[in-house]
C-alpha cells in the first residue's frame, strides 16, 4: 500500500520513506493481528442505513480531510463499532445512546441540508458541507435540531478520530512509531531516534502558526 | 527485597520474562456454591485482589468474583490504543450534572486486576494533610483515620509493587524500593522548565520495577503502559497480589457479574452473593462479604440490594450511599518544540511535582493540584487537537507535528460535595438491572484549580522553551460513593472498611475514600484494604462478624 494523500501544505511528506508497517516483523502475533485485520477487505456496511451511509461517508472524509484514494475505510470501521455496540457504555442523559445518536444526527445533516440547497447532505457540494460543518461546529453548547451541538460534535469527531488513528497509513504520516513490543526503544530523550524512526524533514511546519501554508 | 518474598511471592510465582502462571490458575482450589467461604469479595481490582491475598495469607477460606476475564496478558492485550477497548468497563450508564464525566475508558477497569491493568503506574502517596483538610481548610472532610495509620501499608505496597523514583520530598518525605527510571524527551522538558521556573519536579513514583523483580523482566520502555503492560514490568495486581493469593488457596471466578449481596433479615448478616456466570445464576454462601467494585459499581450495587430492612438500598439508612463521588480535574497542556519529542516513547508517567499540592494563603482557592507527564498515543493526542475546534485537513496538518510536542497533565482536588453521586437510572442492563446515573457538577474552588493548575503547565513547557501551548479539559480517577466516616450518619463505613449497617460486609475499594488530594488512588487504595484485611486477620478469633469496630 502506498501513502495517503496528503497536500504538504497540509502536513504531507515530513517523514519520507518511514513506513509502520516496514517494521511488523517486530510486532507480536496478537497486536500484528489486530492491526493487519484494519488492512484487509473492511467489513461491509450493516448498522447504517443507505440514507445513513452516504451522510455518514461524506461527514467522516470531510472532519478528516480525507478527498483521495486510497483512503482509511473509516465509514466502515465506525459502522462495525456501532453494529457490535462497541462503545463506552455511557451516555449523557441529554442524548440518546451512540447508535441511537448516530442515526439523529446523520438524519439532522440531510434535513439541514434540504432546508439549506434542497438535497441530501452527501448531494451538496464540498464547500457548503464544510461551511454546514463549520456552523455546527461554531454552535458550541447551543442546540442544533433538539440536541446539544457540541455534545454532536464531540461524537462525530471521537469516532472518526479512533479510526483513523489507528491506521497504520495515519501512523506514518505522523511519525508514529506504532506497536513497539517486544522490541521497545533504547534511544530516550529530545532528539534522540531509533535506527529505523525518520526524522522530519520540515521542523519548522509548526501548525500554530500556519507556517508550512 | 527477600522479605517481601516472604509476604508476597508473586513476582517468583511468575515464569521468567513475559507471560503468566497459568498452571497456578489451573490448579486454583475451588469451593462449592454451598461451601460457606469466610470471604466473598466482589471485584478483583486494586482493592479486592490485595484483600484477596492478604486473607489467604492468613488462611481464609477466599473467593473473589470479577465480571471480566481473566487475562493472558501475552494473548488478550495489544500494543495498540484502539485494540485495547476491551480493557475497559463498556457496560451502559448515564451521566448528568452541568459537569458530566465521561466514563468507561481511563476512569473505569474491568477483568481480574481492574482499572490498575490499564493505570498509567503513578504512585504517590497521599500527604498528611489530606486526612483532615475539613479542620485545617474548611473544605472536603476529615478522615476517620491518620496518615500515620496508613504509612506502614503505604511502605508495604510500595515494595511489593515495587515502585521506582527519587527520593519524595513533599508530604511525609521518603524513598522508593527501587531508583528513578531514565526519561524521555516528555520527561526531560518537564524537568527543564520546572528548573527554569523554580517548581521542584522529581523522577517517580512509577509502579514499573526498575531492574528484574523476582522472575518479572525490566521495563522496555515501548510506551503502552495505557494497553496493558505485556512485559510485566508495571504493576497491576493480576502480577502483584493475584498470584501469592492462588497459591495460598484463594479462588477467582472469572465473567462472573454480582448481581446481589443476599441478606438475612432475622441475623441482620449479609449472607453471600448472587452473581451471573454464562447466563447461570448462582450463588455464594460466605461468612463476609466484601464490596469492591469501583466508585460505580460499588454503589449501584448496594443501591439495587433493597429488601424489608434496606427499601432504600443496602447501608443507605443515611442516605449516604453513592454520595461525595470526586473526580479529579485533569487539563492536559501540551507545548510544541522545534526538537523532536517523541513523547510516545517511554512510559507515560515519568516526572511529577507536588509544590501545589496543599492550600497555598496567598489564592483565592483552597488545596491544590499536582503535575505529571502524560503522554497520549495518535488516537488520544488526536482527541486533544480535534478539542480546539481543529478538523479536516487542519487537523491532519497538526496531527503531522506530532513528535514536536510534549504534553503535562495536572490533577486537581476537586472538593467532595454531596450532589455528585450515583443514582439508579430507568436504563437497565442485560441483566435486567438498573444502570448507574453519575451526576458532577463542579464548584468554584474546583474551576479555579483546573485554571490555575493550566497556568503553571504553560509557564513549565514555556521555560523549557515550548513555541505554542494547547490545553483541553478533561477529568482523572474516580474515588467516594461509599465513604468511611467516623459516625453511620456521614458515610457508608468506618476507618476498617467496615459497613456500619451490616457488621459482616466490607467495601474494600476506592469508594471509601472521603477526600482524594491530588495523588492517583491505585497505592492508597491498595494500602487501605491492606489495612482493612490486617484488621480482620487480627480479629477473626474473636468472631468477626460481630466483633466491636475497633482496631
Amino acid at each position: 500500500m502506498s501513502s495517503l494523500p496528503l497536500e504538504t501544505s497540509d502536513g504531507g511528506g515530513r517523514y519520507p520513506g518511514f513506513s509502520t508497517l516496514a517494521q511488523a516483523g517486530h510486532w507480536d502475533r496478537a497486536t500484528a493481528a489486530v492491526v493487519e485485520s484494519r488492512l484487509g477487505m473492511p467489513p461491509d456496511v450493516r448498522f447504517f442505513t443507505p440514507q445513513e451511509e452516504a451522510a455518514a461517508r461524506a461527514l467522516l472524509d470531510l472532519l478528516l480531510g480525507q478527498q483521495g484514494e486510497p483512503r482509511v475505510p473509516v465509514v466502515n470501521m465506525v459502522d462495525a463499532r456501532l453494529a457490535e455496540e462497541q462503545t463506552d457504555g455511557w451516555h449523557y442523559d441529554n442524548m440518546p445512546r451512540d447508535g441511537e445518536a448516530w442515526r439523529a444526527t446523520l438524519a439532522a445533516l440531510d434535513s439541514e441540508a434540504r432546508s439549506r440547497a434542497g438535497c441530501t447532505f452527501a448531494r451538496l457540494d464540498p464547500n457548503q458541507q464544510a461551511g454546514l460543518l463549520q456552523d455546527i461546529c461554531n454552535l458550541d453548547r447551543e442546540l442544533w435540531h433538539g440536541l446539544p451541538a457540541d455534545r454532536v460534535w464531540s461524537l462525530w469527531t471521537r469516532y472518526a478520530c479512533t479510526a483513523f488513528y489507528s491506521h497504520p497509513l495515519a501512523w506514518d504520516e505522523i511519525g508514529f512509531g506504532g506497536p513497539a513490543y517486544p522490541r521497545g526503544y533504547k534511544n530516550l530523550g529530545v532528539d534522540r531516534l531509533e535506527p529505523f524512526e525518520v526524522r522530519d524533514v520540515r521542523p519548522g511546519a509548526d501548525p500554530t502558526h500556519g507556517a508550512d501554508r | 527485597m527477600n522479605r517481601v518474598r516472604e509476604r508476597n511471592e508473586s513476582a517468583w510465582l511468575l515464569p521468567k520474562g513475559p507471560g503468566s502462571n497459568l498452571r497456578l490458575r489451573e490448579d486454583m482450589r475451588r469451593y462449592g456454591e454451598t461451601d460457606e467461604v469466610d470471604m466473598v469479595i466482589v471485584g478483583c481490582g486494586a482493592g479486592g485482589s490485595t484483600l484477596l491475598q492478604r486473607l489467604a495469607r492468613a488462611g481464609w477460606r477466599a473467593v473473589a468474583l470479577d465480571a471480566g476475564p481473566f487475562w493472558e496478558p501475552e494473548r488478550d492485550w495489544v500494543s495498540d490504543e484502539a485494540g485495547s477497548h476491551h480493557l475497559y468497563w463498556t457496560e451502559p450508564r448515564v451521566i448528568s450534572g452541568t459537569d458530566p464525566v465521561p466514563l468507561g475508558s481511563n476512569n473505569s477497569g474491568r477483568g481480574v486486576g481492574g482499572s490498575m491493568v490499564h493505570f498509567a503506574g503513578y504512585t504517590p502517596r497521599f500527604h498528611p494533610s489530606d486526612f483532615r483538610t475539613f479542620s485545617t481548610d474548611g473544605v472536603g472532610a476529615d478522615w476517620p483515620l491518620d496518615y500515620a495509620d496508613l504509612r506502614p501499608y503505604y511502605e508495604d505496597v510500595e515494595a511489593e509493587l515495587p515502585v521506582a523514583g527519587e527520593h519524595w520530598p513533599w508530604g511525609d518525605p521518603h524513598g522508593y524500593p527501587h531508583r528513578p527510571h531514565p526519561v524521555s524527551g516528555n520527561g526531560e522538558l518537564f524537568l527543564r522548565g520546572a528548573n527554569a521556573c523554580g517548581v521542584t519536579a522529581k523522577v517517580g513514583p512509577v509502579a514499573i520495577a526498575n531492574g528484574r523483580f523476582g522472575n518479572r523482566p525490566h521495563c522496555i520502555y515501548r510506551g503502552f503502559c495505557l494497553q496493558g503492560c505485556k512485559v510485566n514490568a508495571k504493576a497491576s495486581p493480576l502480577i502483584t497480589h493475584v498470584p501469592d493469593a492462588l497459591a495460598h488457596g484463594a479462588e477467582i471466578r472469572p465473567d462472573s457479574m454480582a448481581t446481589r449481596i443476599c441478606f438475612d433479615e432475622h441475623s441482620g448478616l449479609a449472607t453471600g452473593v448472587e452473581y451471573v456466570q454464562g447466563g447461570v445464576t448462582r450463588f455464594q454462601r460466605a461468612r463476609m462479604v466484601a464490596v469492591a467494585g469501583y466508585s460505580i459499581e460499588t454503589p449501584r450495587l448496594l443501591l439495587n440490594c433493597t429488601s424489608p430492612r434496606f427499601p432504600d438500598g443496602m447501608c443507605n439508612d443515611f442516605d449516604q450511599v453513592g454520595r461525595y463521588l470526586m473526580v479529579q480535574g485533569a487539563p492536559q497542556t501540551a507545548g510544541r518544540f522545534q526538537a523532536e519529542v517523541r513523547m510516545w516513547k517511554a512510559p507515560p508517567p515519568e516526572v511529577s511535582t507536588e509544590d501545589f499540592y496543599e492550600t497555598d494563603p496567598t489564592k483565592p482557592y483552597k488545596r491544590g493540584f499536582s503535575i505529571q507527564c502524560v503522554s497520549p498515543l495518535p488516537i488520544t493526542w488526536a482527541e486533544h487537537v480535534a478539542a480546539q475546534g481543529h478538523w479536516g485537513p487542519t487537523l491532519r496538518r497538526y496531527m503531522s507535528d506530532y513528535p514536536h510536542w510534549a504534553c503535562l497533565g495536572a490533577l486537581c482536588e476537586f472538593l467532595p460535595l454531596e450532589e455528585n453521586r450515583v443514582t439508579l437510572a430507568d436504563e437497565t442492563d442485560r441483566h435486567g438491572i438498573p444502570v448507574a446515573r453519575f451526576s458532577y457538577s463542579q464548584c468554584d474552588n474546583d474551576r479555579q484549580l483546573m485554571s490555575a493548575a493550566q497556568q503553571v503547565m504553560e509557564k513549565i513547557l514555556t521555560a523549557a522553551g515550548a513555541e505554542e501551548v494547547i490545553t483541553i479539559n478533561r477529568y482523572a480517577h474516580l474515588v467516594g460513593g461509599a465513604r468511611m466516616a467516623a459516625t453511620q450518619e456521614d458515610g457508608v463505613v468506618d476507618r476498617n472498611c467496615r459497613s456500619f449497617a451490616v457488621p459482616n460486609l466490607l467495601v474494600t475499594d476506592g469508594s471509601v475514600l472521603p477526600t482524594q488530594g491530588s495523588a492517583n488512588p491505585a497505592l492508597t487504595i491498595m494500602a487501605l484494604a491492606a489495612r482493612a484485611a490486617r484488621v480482620l486477620v487480627q480479629g477473626a478469633r474473636r468472631g468477626a462478624p460481630m466483633s466491636a469496630k475497633e482496631d
